[in-house]
């Protein structure tokens, strides 16, 4: 009887083991793989053509002198630090909003989605047009009420928030549907009784929707912060990274080294970096999940 | 057989998947079987339409020579070109031929990645070519690439605005070209004409195109590597002359603060906008200014200082070191650098011939032909010694310093000797490494 038990054990492990294989299998040959490469790149000096030249640490103790590392990793912050809880908190007014009784909320719905289904490049591009600051829409409309235009392509602070409204245009219709979809899991009669027991507008928004949702928040914290640090099509065609690197993000800087100068061994580097920045988040990400897992 | 839903799947995604893989530029796209027989060869370029229809014409005509052979075209956007080609070379499986621009030619001869064509190539080949545009396909002496065409940068001119300014007198020979000084007078005479959000001009030195900012110093009799190409040769008073002279463009608002080198802004934009009143701009510019533009315009020389000078743009087409078939190569490369083929292509496409014979009885673009004399005459004063240097196997790495440092001297208020120093001090790192 056990003998039988444990073959059939075994048979359902074989059987889990052979659908998650193809996973595996890509994940090994398209993520773990390259990921050990790179690793293996960081320490050589190399140009990507033939055996590259063992360097030790060489390419990670250029790190800690490159000034030009050193903006982008804050640059790179500053996008993460703004973009994440920025677009969480505009997709949750927004997903609140269109949870209401909104009159062709449906409609509503579908405009805010658009900009996910449109891909990165042509999203920056959209961005020219309307930052363009010889040309663009925004600063005519800014000149027309008599303003003066802002240099959205040679100032380095107005090209940094260029960067980042457009990001938030294309961000925020995905956090309003992650948030849409928590918001229709909440039980209504919470807020019937919080009603009767006299909440205001307020506070049922502050002590039940923002905790009711923590499992999407925590989601999407997640997400847009990996979004954020691998950011790159919005930034290479918008700004490539200027004026003067004030836009310039870490896997803009990493392509700019790997695939024009030709310098792979620290580029990947900088992808190595990045990767500990991730991890670290990670990590951190790890110690809180506890807690916000008992939320619901 | 029966068909079931497992077969069809498995089907589907067999025949998908080359569609796919062609979708990201991996295999041939265009015209032109796929694999790569004896004599077959695979030819990955970018291209205008223009360009494209001359390069068609010339495999059509080279196969019709040469029967048997045949030359499947993989046309890929310009964005895409080089990091396929990297990635197939990188896994030893690149192309037989590919065109490459002049300054990126000298990081893959220098890789050991092209075919030396030293041996391939009849005696006296050379002698077919310009000067300046066979020093631009030699790396340690050796020719690794044949010099298809060539473009350089002259003054485009929006007539109206320069007759408003009272700018009439534009000059119409080489030697009339403005000087540094007279060009100077002309953009400040267009400032004061034009509105605040208007400019006299803008340069086409945005992203790799900074080398065309060599010209400057080319013309002040500079240089930024010495005859040993490795040495930097840019910390003398003709570098400092050039950085100055293009730092006042900013301080001065002669030019767009969004027109600098690292702006993603293109200054052909910037002037067909007419936010510029002058672009420097090159001759495959033509087809589209013509078509496009709504206001009459012209073209003039580029300004002279110690001489006038111009960038050596345009394209090499080089075989890869592995091709199966060199022989072949060769022969498609020799081809496509005869006078008819060459001829035909430049006239189509706007671009100059780098044949001598070309050159010295010129060409006559199939648009705006009155135009082509200007741009023959600016690429005359390209010096054999301003090609070569930037064919450097360090090019790419000097881009990234030049680019930095005049970013910082045009934009971030960086001083004259301090640029010259720290470009002098990363030209000496990139050519050491």
């Amino acid at each position: 009887m056990t003998s039988r038990r444990s073959r059939l054990n075994r048979g359902e492990s074989l059987t889990g083991y052979a659908f998650i294989a193809p996973n595996m299998v890509l994940l090994t040959v398209f993520v773990l793989v390259p990921l050990g490469w790179a690793v293996v790149i960081s320490f050589q000096q190399t140009n990507g053509f033939g055996a590259g030249r063992f360097v030790g640490f060489d390419n990670y103790t250029r790190l800690a002198t490159d000034p030009v590392f050193w903006r982008s990793t804050v640059n790179t912050v500053l996008f993460t630090v703004i973009v994440t809880p920025v677009s969480m908190a505009i997709g949750l007014g927004i997903a609140v909003l269109l949870n209401s009784v909104l009159p062709a909320r449906g409609v509503f719905r579908s405009i805010m989605i658009v900009p996910m289904a449109i891909s990165g490049v042509a999203t920056a591009l959209i961005g020219v047009l309307v930052f363009d600051q010889d040309t663009g829409i925004l600063d005519k409309l800014i000149r027309s009420v008599g303003l003066p235009a802002v240099n959205w392509q040679s100032g380095g602070t107005a090209a940094f928030a260029s960067v980042l409204i457009v990001t938030l245009w294309w961000r925020v219709g995905f956090n309003m549907l992650i948030y849409l979809a928590g918001l229709q899991g909440i039980n209504l009669e919470l807020y019937e009784a919080a009603r009767l027991d006299g909440a205001s507008w307020w506070q049922r928004f502050r002590y039940l929707t923002v905790p009711l949702v923590g499992p999407s928040s925590f989601f999407l914290l997640i997400l847009n912060v990996v979004y954020s640090f691998q950011v790159f099509d919005l930034v290479f065609v918008m700004t490539g990274g200027g004026p003067e690197n004030a836009t310039s993000v870490l896997v803009t800087y990493a392509y700019d080294n790997g695939f024009v100068t030709g310098d792979q061994g620290y580029a990947a580097a900088i992808g190595m970096f990045l990767l500990a920045l991730s991890l670290l988040f990670t990590l951190v990400r790890w110690r809180t999940s506890r807690t916000r897992d008992l939320v619901e | 057989m029966e068909l079931d839903r497992r077969h069809f799947l498995t089907a589907a995604g067999a025949l998908t998947l080359p569609v796919v893989l062609a979708g990201c530029g991996f295999a041939p796209s265009s015209s032109g079987p796929a694999e790569s027989g004896t004599d077959t060869l695979t030819f990955t370029t970018w291209g205008t339409d223009a360009e494209l229809a001359g390069f068609r014409t010339a495999i059509a005509a080279f196969e019709k020579a040469n029967a048997g052979s045949k030359v499947a075209l993989n046309s890929v956007p310009y964005a895409q070109m080089f990091t396929n080609i990297d990635a197939q070379l990188q896994a030893g499986n690149p192309p037989d031929i590919f065109r490459v621009p002049y300054y990126t030619f000298g990081s893959y001869a220098g890789r050991g990645q092209l075919l030396d064509l030293s041996a391939s190539m009849p005696s006296g080949f050379s002698d077919r070519f310009t000067p300046q545009a066979w020093a631009a396909v030699q790396n340690k002496n050796k020719p690794f690439g044949v010099p298809h065409h060539t473009d350089t940068t002259v003054i485009l001119y929006n007539k109206a605005l320069l007759t408003k300014a009272g700018v009439t007198d534009i000059p119409t020979s080489l030697e009339q070209a403005w000087t540094w000084e007279q060009f100077e007078k002309v953009a400040q005479q267009l400032r004061k004409s034009l509105p605040a959000d208007r400019y006299p001009f803008a340069y086409n030195w945005q992203g790799n195109g900074v080398t065309r900012w060599l010209s400057w110093l080319f013309e002040v009799d500079g240089r930024f590597l010495a005859d040993d190409l490795v040495t930097p040769a840019i910390d003398s008073d003709a570098g400092r002359k050039a950085v100055d002279f293009t730092k006042s463009f900013f301080a001065n608002k002669l030019v767009p603060q969004n027109s600098s080198v690292k702006s993603t802004k293109l200054a052909a934009d910037l002037w067909y906008a007419q936010t510029t009143a002058m672009n420097f701009g090159g001759a495959f510019l033509i087809p589209d200014a013509a078509t496009s533009l709504d206001f009459e315009w012209g073209a003039t020389y580029s300004p002279r200082n110690i001489r006038s000078a111009g960038d050596f743009g345009g394209n090499a087409l080089v075989a890869t070191a592995k091709t199966k078939n060199p022989e072949l190569a060769a022969k498609f490369l020799a081809f496509m650098t005869d006078a008819e083929q060459m001829k035909g292509f430049c006239e189509g496409a706007s671009l100059l011939p780098t044949r001598r014979d070309l050159s010295k009885d010129g060409i006559m673009f199939k648009v705006r032909p009155e135009l082509s004399p200007v741009f023959l005459g600016q690429a005359s004063t390209v010096l054999p010694r301003d090609s070569g240097q930037v064919a450097s196997p360090s090019m790419s790495k000097i881009i990234t310093v030049l680019k930095d440092q005049l970013e910082q001297a045009f934009v971030g208020g960086q001083d004259t000797a301090t640029t010259i120093k720290n470009i002098s001090d990363g030209i000496g790192k990139a050519t050491a490494s």
